[in-house]
């Protein structure tokens, strides 16, 4: 066996316990999921907490997964779709958990959490190829590591904040009404988690910031200007103007309520659409965009 | 006092031409320029800033529905091809071409809408800051509910019994211990007491938030800056070669003024092009579902192959050279090289304002059809026809130039291309047939003919943009990351406190207001107890001084 044919065979070796494991992640998320949906249920706390176990047992094992396939790869791990797919849902646990250790018994967050991170697994699984491959030119940037990790960080930081949101819209008219409940929130706690989810989207809000402008120098270097209006540039601008809408509306007492709340959830959807949709949208209405490594 | 009078701003009700009437003199409508600068000058701010479209437009309200239209603007430029011609809109399925034409949706981002709606944002930023501006300059004296005393902690100093020691006691542990500076506000007109002090740590989070949103203002100054002045254009070299810069494409500026576009200054020179390739194998791995899920299960090995390995670019450089043509270069005389630069994607060519950046290549080649002197000429990824030979040949990227392999040796490579050949079947149907690689100087057999790759050139494509926006983009973005991380990230705390004696003993009084996500009050608090404990120690008559 040459040398050539050796290096081959440890990379396919490689990556194969590299997909394996990433099935079984995806299965654990998965299972995470389940435990979150009985809590949500049967009200109990165990089946959270017992989610939360688990979510962190993947979480961890997952980033086994990242930091394998960066030693494959001899690079960060999220040129591709199927990498960056990876990247966002170990980050976006990883945030969930992080801010749920503050919240004892509190797990209803966790459902779409784990519904997301369980999904861009299989996601990528299942339609991604898991090649890994070098680096094109466009990419051979120091913005590349920068741009990516800070841009993933507010995707995930916004997940957890519309999960909490959402949780939050949910239990509301039971708590106001004095009902009582089994999700560790009462009347006392309600609105500091709510807030949470304020302060989530505002710790993201500059790392966004922080996404575009990276973005708009690496273009300007790469491509030779900082602003396109590519579809995927369109999008992470929508995002960034909902969540500046949302912000600013949480300082005007009238919408710091449902409207505010609804930007919020409206500010996580065009953070998909910015990830993923925009793909999805650019094949289906024929837009060629310069991002096409993320597709 | 200021706030107060902003209640009062709101709640006049006035006409538009009641408005303007108020704020410019009677003999307004004189048009003698000495006369509209006297009426400048007697324009009275204040009466401005009662006015209800000035107050409108100095609302957060306004911002939200404008920032929202906008958003509707943004949604629509992805939905349409931006920069797209209306005949390509229809050949691909695009149903709504009168709409389309009717409202300019392939160029959304220049309609009047959009840039009304833009501007109309960029006056309410501007009037918001200028807003927050008089707010800040005025906050010493300002009477803000914030500054209302009503205290939220109260500890006893115990062992402090006298309140004159214990107010300066109380000073020291805020400023040596916790790191706080005292404010120099008036208490008299804060209507808090001469015995309440107020204190503050950290960066003002109400400077930080003007900061940011005046380094926005700035960025659009940047976007307008490039929308009026900036032009790009391309152009293509041979390596050898030397050329004049002169852009077809000139300034929304100076288009506007008629004018034409002008040579640059200096001549570019391509040294060397140079393309580099890395080895990558082909992934042996299934497409459908079930059979990634035999992988994941390991009933299936991925596997990569090497004999359908392709040529991942690695790289594609120019070896540049700036001649300057003024009498006077850099260097002091006309004509010279004043700077030689090796371009590759992410790393332009800066010179007197213009980048140049690398784009892209293109190749031309020459084909020898059986031993006929004539050459044929094509250029990679285009139709050719040979005579005699029914259908067209499309010859690929030639690869040349290094490659990196993946056992980390370099080879140079052999200049070839993949050869496809299109042919029309009887209903008229073109199937395309991979013939293969095509070497330099190697041949294919096609319909009993020897086609063969005699010789091929490279270009350099660079295209270069001028941009006189793009500094103050970059400065202005560095002062909106920087102030906008600090306000969010960073900590800022403002205690008002008091020392009061009850039942004969002093007690600290205290209101804490906090921002950022690093200030953590129950931190402070437990600091403050620490602090205040070390303070109130009985002393130790037995140990000598």
């Amino acid at each position: 066996m040459s040398n050539l044919e050796a290096i081959l065979s440890r990379d396919a070796y490689l990556l194969s316990i590299e997909i394996r494991l990433f099935w079984l992640v995806a299965l654990f998320y998965g299972i995470c999921l389940i435990l979150y949906i009985i809590h949500l249920i049967t009200k109990k706390t165990g089946h959270g907490r017992i989610g939360t176990n688990i979510l962190w047992l993947t979480a961890i094992t997952h980033a086994g997964l990242i930091l394998l396939r960066t030693f494959e790869g001899q690079r960060a791990p999220f040129q591709t779709l199927y990498e960056s797919l990876s990247w966002f849902a170990w980050s976006a646990s990883i945030t969930y958990l992080y801010v749920e250790r503050k919240w004892k018994d509190v797990y209803l967050a966790g459902i779409l959490v784990s519904a997301l991170s369980m999904g861009a697994c299989f996601y990528a699984l299942l339609t991604r190829s898991p090649a890994v491959e070098p680096l094109s030119p466009p990419l051979q940037s120091y913005w590349f590591e920068w741009h990516v990790i800070l841009a993933f960080l507010s995707y995930a930081v916004f997940v957890v904040s519309c999960s909490i949101e959402i949780s939050y819209l949910a239990v509301k008219p039971s708590v106001k009404k004095g009902l009582k409940l089994e999700y560790g929130l009462n009347m006392h706690n309600l609105e500091t988690f709510h807030r949470q989810s304020f302060r989530l989207a505002l710790f993201g809000f500059p790392l966004l910031t922080f996404g575009i402008f990276s973005g708009a120098a690496w273009a300007n270097d790469a491509w030779g200007r900082y602003w396109g209006w590519d579809p995927k540039e369109t999008w992470s601008l929508i995002t960034w103007t909902v969540f500046a809408m949302y912000l600013h509306s949480m300082s005007i007492p009238k919408w710091k309520e449902m409207p505010a709340s609804l930007l919020n959830i409206l500010g996580f959807i065009c953070m998909l659409m910015t990830f993923i949709g925009v793909n999805w949208l650019a094949r289906l209405l024929g837009i060629p965009s310069l991002h096409l490594y993320a597709m | 006092m200021v706030r107060q009078a902003h209640h009062n701003i709101v709640t006049l009700s006035l006409s538009k031409g009641d408005v303007w009437k108020r704020l410019l003199p009677s003999n307004s409508v004189d048009l003698n320029p000495m006369a509209i600068l006297k009426n400048i000058k007697d324009l009275n701010l204040q009466k401005i800033r009662e006015a209800k479209l000035y107050r409108r437009f100095a609302s957060l309200k306004t911002s939200i529905v404008l920032l929202g239209i906008l958003v509707g603007f943004y949604i629509l430029g992805t939905i349409f091809p931006q920069g797209g011609e209306l005949e390509e809109y229809i050949e691909a399925g695009g149903r709504f071409a009168s709409l389309v034409v009717f409202f300019n949706l392939l160029n959304i981002f220049t309609t009047p809408g959009f840039l009304i709606t833009a501007l109309l944002l960029f006056i309410n930023l501007f009037i918001c800051t200028i807003e927050r501006l008089f707010v800040l300059l005025n906050q010493g004296i300002a009477k803000t509910e914030d500054l209302q005393f009503i205290p939220t902690h109260i500890f006893p100093l115990e062992i402090n019994p006298h309140l004159e020691d214990a107010l300066e006691g109380v000073r020291e542990v805020f400023k040596k211990d916790l790191g706080f500076r005292e404010q120099s506000s008036d208490p008299e007109m804060l209507d808090i007491g001469t015995d309440t002090k107020i204190i503050e740590k950290g960066w003002s989070y109400k400077w930080l938030t003007w900061i940011y949103h005046l380094s926005i203002l700035f960025c659009f100054l940047g976007f307008f800056l490039t929308y009026l002045f900036s032009f790009e254009d391309e152009i293509t070299l041979r390596p050898g070669e030397e050329t004049i810069i002169k852009p077809a494409a000139i300034s929304r500026w100076n288009r506007s003024w008629g004018r034409k576009p002008r040579e640059l200054n200096f001549r570019l020179a391509l040294q060397e092009f140079i393309t580099e390739y890395n080895q990558l194998p082909a992934l042996d791995y299934p497409g459908d579902k079930l059979s990634r899920l035999a992988v994941g299960m390991g009933w299936r090995d991925p596997k990569y192959l090497l004999k359908n390995e392709s040529y991942f670019p690695k790289d594609w450089k120019s070896r540049l050279k700036v001649i300057n043509l003024s009498p006077k270069s850099v260097i002091g005389e006309g004509n010279q090289a004043v700077l030689e630069k090796t371009i590759e994607v992410n790393d332009p060519l800066f010179y007197q304002g213009v980048t140049f950046y690398q784009a892209a290549y293109k190749q031309n080649l020459k084909i020898q059809v059986d031993d006929n002197p004539i050459l044929l000429e094509t250029e990679t990824g285009k139709e050719l026809i040979v005579p005699g030979i029914e259908g067209t040949f499309i010859f690929g990227t030639i690869r040349t130039g290094a490659l990196f392999k993946r056992d980390g040796t370099i080879e140079k490579i052999r200049p070839f291309a993949d050869v496809s050949f299109i042919k029309k079947d009887s209903a008229g149907k073109s199937e395309i047939e991979k013939l293969g690689k095509l070497e330099q100087d190697g041949s294919l057999v096609v319909d009993s003919r020897r086609i063969s790759l005699k010789e091929f050139k490279e270009a350099s494509i660079l295209s270069y943009r001028y941009d006189p926006g793009v500094p103050i983009l970059w400065w202005s973005g560095v002062f909106v990351l920087l102030a906008m991380s600090l306000r969010v990230f960073g900590a800022w705390y403002r205690i008002i406190y008091r020392i009061e004696e009850r039942k004969g003993i002093p007690h600290l009084l205290l209101k804490i207001r906090i921002k950022g996500l690093m200030a953590d009050e129950e931190r402070l608090i437990h600091r403050l107890k620490y602090s205040l404990r070390k303070m109130t120690e009985p002393i130790d008559l037995d140990t000598p001084v």
